[in-house]
């Protein structure tokens, strides 16, 4: 079955995206760019270019290049929006037979909906060459104020380019998606959108598996553009009071200014100041001219603060309208490129007290939940295989009470992890597994799932036996644990079968706690390892000596002694410092027995790290 | 004791064979998806790799800018002239290449963008009538259009 293709035909720019077995995608243009100017042109020689082509050849061609059409489309002609945007539109509209609106494109007059099925069939033809095979379907996306004739119209434009359209999808219903929130009940989110040119505010109420609009507003000329415009304006007054000179007609200093106050922008979300430096910007009877100023956030937010500040206006009174308190709002869903203003996320965080959410690509948003109710309805990701993940990791416990992981928790099972311990004293026999389960540093503080013994380990030095312990959980959770000594082949296992049986409640609360004790057990486990080092490291300096015998002097081996005994004195006292200091004295004192037994041959074996011991 | 030996009836028999057949194919599935997976992350690398390359590659275009703006004032300083050759040279290695427009050109908007008219008399209307900021091309792909005005 082909895919259906997720829409986002926005104002001045689209977006597509489909689903994949993964999870949403994201489609390039042939251009190689994943946003799509929304525009159409036809040049003198009557050939047709759409998207950022048309983009390219606006300026010298504005009675054919026709953009936002989405303010038109669907449209009487006799609407006071239409009336008002026809006195800015460099193309020329007129009223249709039926009282609709046509723009003029060359020679011809067509409707809005033919305007943007060109666009549509563009994203149509890249993604069917991105992906190698055709896209006969689509959902597209429309503001949530859109009548039924908008939603015609543009599901008509659809049907022109050649797209079955499954669904017209409300704009911030397709966040809402985006974000998984269709999967809350009963809650009330609010979506702010700030584009480039629009600003839509919506109120949505998500009950059983419906989303309901209750409330719409905003405001359709104001967006990020406004933000460019006026740091520009700055820009240029700025650098008139300095240089007195007005660079607001050199089309190149313009250009690049223009181009300046974007990246300034952009790098303003980021860092606290920015450098706006354009070498050779003009010149005068003394000689070039450069431009060069900082910018700081602060002067940045003084600017734009009169948008946000409506903006915070009109979605205080669409919550109203939906008659809804702020404190009833559930969820903040951010989508648009300017919502990456931390002065906006700032604003919007502050009027609902609650973190927004903003993980998905705001100006892709739109068009990943679009994906997502094309995957909904397409239902292709028919996932027999759900793989379940463990909810809280597995591990067990080793030397000193430390919980050792072996499957860290989100792991997708089935699956398996083998890893090798030893013993932690000499002539052990039997290693004594315990398998925990949770997030905590320290075995005793998570949860025991079964102990067991493995005996018969032939005697030998601590750290020599091997010891092959193996985690295996199935798809249904249950998880087997075995130890095998590899030298005798003797193994030992157990059988879990509750690893997974957790209520959800628990498992948050097991996680809460460990996120409480972070530091603490970071701490105390950082102590036992502490303390193991220094264990073993007294181990392999009286080894050591041992072997040494008579080849060392006895003042090297007294002195080797009494930082053995210093050691030994403050392992057990919880001191950190007094630990790493006393380890490094016997450390460098050791070294002397290497110097002295290798004296001009290979240096000796750095101090061994000492592995897990059971 | 004799174990009864039950016959399993069609019913549970297609049951059961539908079951692995759907069972098999999605092993199958997931088999292919991650072999799928491993070739589309290699390819995701490559692109990563052009991208950065391209994000580097594309801010240093307006150092280049500068520099052409610089000599067309400083016509005499030949130091800056080396520094640029220098520059270019350099970014000519990793696949940078300047979009070459001459004026007469016809307007193409896959690699110019128009930001302006102006009168000129020997040339067609629409032609290329002269170049604002030039243009580059990373491995075929336009990383900036070559900005020109047309002739009127």
């Amino acid at each position: 079955m082909s895919k259906i293709l997720g829409i986002d035909l926005g104002t001045t720019n689209s977006a597509m995206a489909i689903m994949e077995a993964s999870g949403p995608r994201v489609l390039e243009n042939a251009e190689g760019n994943r946003t799509t100017p929304s525009i159409a042109a036809v040049n003198k020689s009557g050939e047709r270019s759409v998207g950022l082509l048309a983009k390219r050849q606006a300026v010298t061609n504005p009675k054919n290049t026709i953009f936002s059409v989405k303010r038109l489309i669907g449209r009487k002609f006799s609407d006071a929006e239409v009336q008002n945007d026809k006195k800015w539109l460099s193309y020329d509209i007129r009223e249709a037979a039926n009282g609709g609106v046509e723009v003029k494109l060359g020679d011809k007059w067509l409707k809005p909906e033919e305007i943007s099925a060109m666009v549509l069939a563009k994203l149509k033809a890249d993604a069917e060459a991105l992906l190698g095979e055709k896209i006969e379907e689509a959902v597209i996306t429309v503001p949530a104020y859109f009548d039924d004739s908008q939603r015609q119209a543009t599901k008509n434009a659809g049907e022109i380019a050649g797209l079955k359209v499954k669904r017209i999808l409300n704009e911030p219903t397709a966040a809402a998606l985006a974000y998984g929130l269709n999967k809350k009940k009963n809650e009330q989110i609010v979506v702010y959108d700030f584009g480039g040119g629009t600003f839509d505010v919506s109120v949505l109420e998500v009950g059983d598996d419906t989303v309901e609009v209750k409330a719409t507003g905003g405001d359709t000329h104001l967006g990020g553009d406004d933000f460019d415009k006026k740091i520009i304006e700055y820009l240029v007054s700025e650098y008139k009071k300095s240089e007195g000179i007005d660079i607001s007609k050199d089309s190149l200093a313009v250009q690049r200014l223009k181009e300046a106050a974007e990246k300034a922008k952009h790098e303003l979300s980021a860092a606290l100041e920015t450098e706006i430096n354009l070498p050779y910007i003009s010149s005068n009877e003394s000689g070039p001219k450069h431009f060069l100023m900082k910018m700081t956030r602060a002067k940045l937010e003084e600017l734009v603060q009169p948008f946000i500040d409506h903006s915070v206006e009109l979605t205080l009174q669409t919550i109203k309208e939906a008659k809804f308190d702020v404190k009833d709002v559930d969820e903040v869903v951010l989508v648009g490129g300017q919502t990456r203003m931390p002065a906006m996320q700032e604003a919007v965080k502050k009027m609902f007290g609650k973190e927004p959410h903003k993980g998905v690509n705001p100006d892709e948003v739109v068009a990943v939940g679009a994906a997502v109710q094309a995957g909904i309805m397409q239902g292709d990701v028919k996932d027999i295989l759900l793989l379940d993940v463990i909810p809280l990791s597995l591990g067990l416990e080793t030397l000193g009470g430390i919980f050792t992981k072996l499957i860290e928790k989100n792991t997708t099972i089935p699956t398996a992890k083998t890893q090798v311990f030893s013993t932690a004293a000499d002539n052990q026999t039997s290693v004594e597994i315990h398998v925990l389960q949770g997030e905590r540093e320290m075995s005793a503080d998570n949860k025991t799932l079964a102990k067991f013994i493995l005996d018969g380990i032939p005697p030998s030095p601590r750290g020599m036996p091997q010891v092959e312990v193996t985690f295996d959980i199935d798809v249904n959770g249950i998880l087997n644990v075995s130890a095998k000594d590899k030298a005798t082949s003797k193994s030992q296992s157990v059988r879990i079968e509750a690893s997974t049986g957790l209520s959800k409640e628990e498992i948050e609360r097991l996680k809460n706690e460990a996120a409480a004790h972070q530091d603490e057990d970071k701490k105390k486990r950082g102590l036992v390892e502490l303390k193991n080092t220094a264990e073993s490291t007294v181990y392999l300096a009286e080894k050591s000596l041992r072997e040494a015998g008579d080849k060392v002097p006895a003042d090297i081996k007294d002195a080797v002694n009494k930082k053995i005994e210093a050691l030994k004195s403050v392992k057990d006292s919880g001191d950190a410092e007094a630990i790493k200091k006393a380890l490094q004295d016997l450390s460098q004192e050791l070294q002397k027995i290497g110097e002295h037994l290798y004296k001009g041959q290979a240096k000796p074996e750095e101090g061994q790290k000492p592995e897990d011991k059971v | 004791m004799e174990e009864q030996q039950k016959q399993p009836n069609t019913t549970e028999l297609d049951e059961l064979k539908k079951q692995c057949e759907e069972y098999l194919n999605g092993w199958r599935r997931a088999k292919a998806d991650l072999i799928n997976y491993q070739k589309d992350e290699a390819k995701r690398f490559e692109e990563m790799m052009n991208y950065s390359r391209e994000v580097v590659i594309g801010d240093l275009v307006p150092v280049l800018d500068s520099m052409e703006l610089a000599l067309r004032v400083e016509t005499n300083n030949d130091g800056l002239q080396r520094i640029k050759i220098q520059l270019e040279d350099m970014l000519k290695k990793y696949g940078l290449e300047k979009i070459k427009v001459s004026p007469g050109d016809p307007f193409d908007a896959s690699i110019h963008e128009s930001v302006g008219e102006m009168e000129v008399k020997e040339l067609e209307s629409g032609k290329i009538a002269a170049e604002i900021s030039s243009g580059y091309k990373l491995k075929n792909k336009v990383i900036r259009p070559a900005r020109v005005k047309l002739s009127k």
